[in-house]
């Protein structure tokens, strides 16, 4: 049993040790990601205009702006970390490696980190370049946490769906996007009360619903998506 | 048997037709009492979209755990058409009912905004489905995205109601358990109901039918 696990968790290690290698050989899903995300950035904050929005309208709209530029670039990077096995045709090596659900814990980690550096780059210079003040920080920063790990849960899944179809960075966000769209509105809520200062109320305890959800869902479906 | 079973629905929706027309009573408190009468063929599509997803999601299950068979996949795709279409009739005769009661066609009230979200689901769906060429690969992905959409679709009906304000009439089963129909209005509505369930399944049947002929028909061109 104690063996089992271990071996499960080498496992996954093995395969999130080896995505952050193959990374940083080329560090391409770490540039295109966050130059997508600071481009989309400066487009966002240059058509707003040198003074920006007014603060009343600031609250309802600026969250949902950065809710946006983290959503296209996810969609712009994490479809890789599935696509480039199938391109590569290392697919059948890493099915023959790993336990599906091993497989899947190792990918989602990797986009995890993935999505929180792009969280830590992007957050604090959108909300300095949109002097956007946040009355409650931690509310912030526990909505980027719980919102970034649905961003990566979900893509994960839908990552390895695409990759065995054709057309595949259009079909992601057309897949990914109906599926993100009930976290994406949480996610905005929750920043709209964290910058407002109001309590969190039941959209916190949802978001984490949905967290749980996406996950036990995609552990059970993701075998059947890998194995064929 | 088929075509009696045919036969006596088409008899049945004679009966829906004549009685939403001409037996139950315009509804009172609206600001054009005749517009109520939508509600007889607004409220049943909506049924039967949502029976339809459901119904999608029970055969990708059984296409998933029980051997992979085609006539399952088959099926869960045609319920998700035929669920997309009267979803899509639902929305257009909400839509009209809309125009003349509240003034616009469209106002994203909550129920507007949650059928909108799922018929969006469910038309990439179809986009994943166009999208695989290998028989048994589409037949795996789709049915893992069809049950992926009844876990993710319900968040819709909790977040949807608390950002957006509401001037629908209320559900037929609301908070109190009591329906506020006169009982013409509820025989009717029942009657449609059913009439439009066996339609859906009427629908379903033939369309499959029609699917495996020309499934079997291209199998055999490339032979």
């Amino acid at each position: 049993m104690w063996r089992d696990a271990s071996t499960w968790a080498a496992e996954a290690a093995a395969v999130f040790a080896k995505d952050w290698r193959c990374e940083f050989r080329t560090r391409y899903a770490l540039n295109t990601l966050a130059l997508f995300a600071f481009t989309t950035l400066v487009v966002v904050s240059v058509s707003l205009g040198p003074l920006g929005v007014s603060a009343a309208k600031g609250t309802p709209v600026l969250p949902t702006l950065l809710w946006l530029i983290l959503l296209f670039a996810a969609a712009a990077g994490l479809p890789r970390s599935f696509v480039h096995e199938e391109e590569t045709q290392t697919a059948t090596a890493l099915r023959l490696a790993a336990t599906p659900s091993a497989l899947f814990c190792g990918k989602l980690l990797y986009c995890l980190t993935l999505v929180a550096a792009l969280e830590v780059l992007i957050t604090p210079v959108y909300l300095a370049m949109m002097s956007l003040e946040v009355h409650s920080p931690w509310l912030l920063v526990g909505t980027l946490a719980a919102g970034g790990y649905g961003l990566a849960a979900g893509s994960t899944l839908i990552a390895a769906m695409i990759a065995q179809a054709r057309g595949k960075g259009t079909l992601f966000a057309v897949l990914a996007f109906p599926v993100l769209l009930p976290l994406l509105l949480l996610a905005v809520e929750l920043t709209r009360h964290a910058v407002s200062g109001e309590p969190a109320g039941m959209a916190l305890t949802q978001i984490l619903l949905y967290d749980g959800t996406v996950t036990v869902a995609a552990l059970m479906l993701f075998p059947v998506v890998w194995n064929p | 048997m088929k075509t009696i079973l045919a036969w006596l629905l088409w008899l049945w929706m004679c009966l829906v037709l004549y009685g939403a027309f001409l037996y139950a009573r315009p509804a009172m408190g609206f600001a054009a009492g005749q517009s109520s009468r939508i509600v007889f063929f607004h409220v049943p599509m909506a049924w039967v979209s949502m029976i339809a997803f459901l119904a999608a999601a029970v055969w990708s299950a059984r296409y998933l755990l029980g051997g992979r068979r085609a006539e399952h996949d088959r099926a869960a795709a045609v319920a998700i058409q035929l669920g997309l279409l009267f979803g899509v009739l639902a929305t257009v005769t909400g839509a009209m009912w809309a125009r003349i009661e509240w003034g616009a066609f469209w106002n994203w009230d909550p129920r507007q905004t949650s059928i909108t979200l799922s018929l969006l689901f469910y038309a990439a769906y179809l986009a994943l489905r166009s999208a695989v060429e290998d028989a048994e690969t589409r037949g795996r992905l789709s049915a893992v995205y069809a049950l992926l959409g009844v876990v993710i679709t319900p968040f819709l009906y909790f977040i949807v109601p608390r950002i957006t304000f509401s001037l629908h009439p209320e559900p037929l089963v609301n908070a109190d358990g009591k329906i506020d129909m006169d009982s013409e209005m509820r025989q009717v509505l029942f009657a449609s109901f059913l009439g439009f369930t066996a339609l859906f399944f009427w629908m379903h049947n033939l369309q499959c039918r029609l699917q495996a002929l020309a499934d079997r028909k291209s199998a055999h061109f490339y032979e």
